[in-house]
């Protein structure tokens, strides 16, 4: 059972694989309420399928996901579709419907899972896209609109129905230098203004280091250390140090394991 | 959990408990047959009792002032909660809601 409520998320000897190969090997990660966490690593690590573990989206083969004294592997459907109106998920697309304007899709969760009358849902929608700027676009179709501006209207959406948790996957991945400052700011008075616990899984070390308040780094099926920016700035811990510092070769290996090279180019000729 | 309700006295129509997904629509409906038989120049709408609100606490706010605005009323809304300040604030709703001392 979880008990500390200090936390919005508790991750218990988590274990997840895929085939033969084991992306996660009982890891144990705790989200803070009220606080942006950083969960960082290389390409590739596995953040995305962490978000969607927590999100219950994916069943880990082995441990515990709680949220909100809910261990989520073991609830049912109904009572998973209740659950899931606690997260908002910004996608790492935004994955916006291409088929309906900004106002329809910021208004999609609301219609899907309340019974507010129009009116209501207008306003909300409204109230949500003058949050992120973007009230005046509410006519446009997500073809018209630039990247920055996609992954903003999402951002309106992941927030329509006011979750307690909000993940970002990826967020800054393809932004301009304005809009990444735009998301940071965002992100940020979201999480303060609100009181939303925010996960932010990003392979962006300086932006995600300027916003969070505690970062994850995994790798290797496992947690590699944890620590606010500051601490793992410093870290003496060798393969903390090569993702902080972004030193292309270390316990990370540059080269994807090859053959010999020089066998490779020429074979077996001397 | 305290339970959603809203009530006319006189001109003040007050809300109290949760203020969500779950209650607003009833609120909403609630809220708006109240108001067809207010008297008075001026609305007040008190939020005092409000234990605990989400975006649609502030939507009610805004259909019941345009239920009010319909009939030639002015409003003032007073008791608004932290938390009602806070998404207001994220919105800029503030400067849409006739705030007066609670």
């Amino acid at each position: 059972m979880s008990v500390d409520n200090a936390y919005a998320v508790e991750l218990k000897g988590l274990t997840f694989r895929r085939g033969a190969r084991t992306i996660f090997d009982k890891v144990d990660i705790r989200i803070p309420r009220g606080k942006v966490t950083g969960i960082m690593g290389p390409s590739g690590c596995g953040k995305t399928t962490l978000l969607r573990l927590i999100a219950a989206q994916l069943r880990p083969h082995a441990g515990e996901v709680w949220v909100n004294q809910c261990n989520l592997p073991q609830l049912s459907r109904s009572e998973l579709f209740h659950m899931r109106k606690q997260f908002g998920v910004l996608f790492q697309s935004g994955a916006l419907f291409t088929d309906l304007n900004v106002f329809e899709n910021v208004a999609f969760p609301l219609r899907v899972h309340t019974h507010l009358p129009e009116e209501m849902i207008r306003d909300i929608v409204l109230m949500k896209l003058q949050a992120v700027g973007l009230r005046g676009a509410v006519e446009l179709m997500p073809d018209e609109l630039s990247g920055g501006m996609k992954r903003r209207v999402a951002l309106a959406r992941a927030i329509a129905l006011d979750p307690q948790i909000l993940m970002y996957d990826e967020p800054f991945v393809g932004q301009d230098p304005i809009a990444m400052g735009v998301l940071v700011r965002l992100i940020r008075l979201l999480n303060d203004a609100l009181g939303i616990t925010s996960i932010v899984v990003s392979h962006d070390l300086a932006e995600t280091a300027s916003i969070a308040d505690y970062i994850y780094v995994v790798g290797d099926a496992r947690v590699l250390g944890h620590g606010t920016p500051a601490e793992l700035m410093v870290s003496e811990d060798p393969q903390i140090r090569q993702f902080m510092q972004g030193i292309p070769d270390g316990p990370v290996p540059f080269h994807f394991p090859a053959v010999d090279y020089r066998s490779d180019l020429l074979g077996g000729a001397q | 959990m305290s339970e959603a309700q809203v009530n006319l006295q006189g001109n003040c129509l007050s809300l109290s408990g949760v203020l969500d997904y779950t209650s607003g629509p009833q609120l909403r409906e609630q809220g708006g047959r109240l108001l067809r038989g207010l008297a008075g120049e001026q609305l007040q709408i008190d939020c005092q009792a409000v234990s605990k609100s989400s975006s649609v606490g502030l939507a009610l706010l805004l259909a019941f002032m345009r239920d009010a605005q319909a009939q030639g009323k002015t409003v003032r809304i007073v008791g608004l909660p932290e938390d009602m300040r806070q998404i207001a604030e994220v919105c800029a709703l503030d400067e849409c809601l006739p705030l007066g001392d609670s």
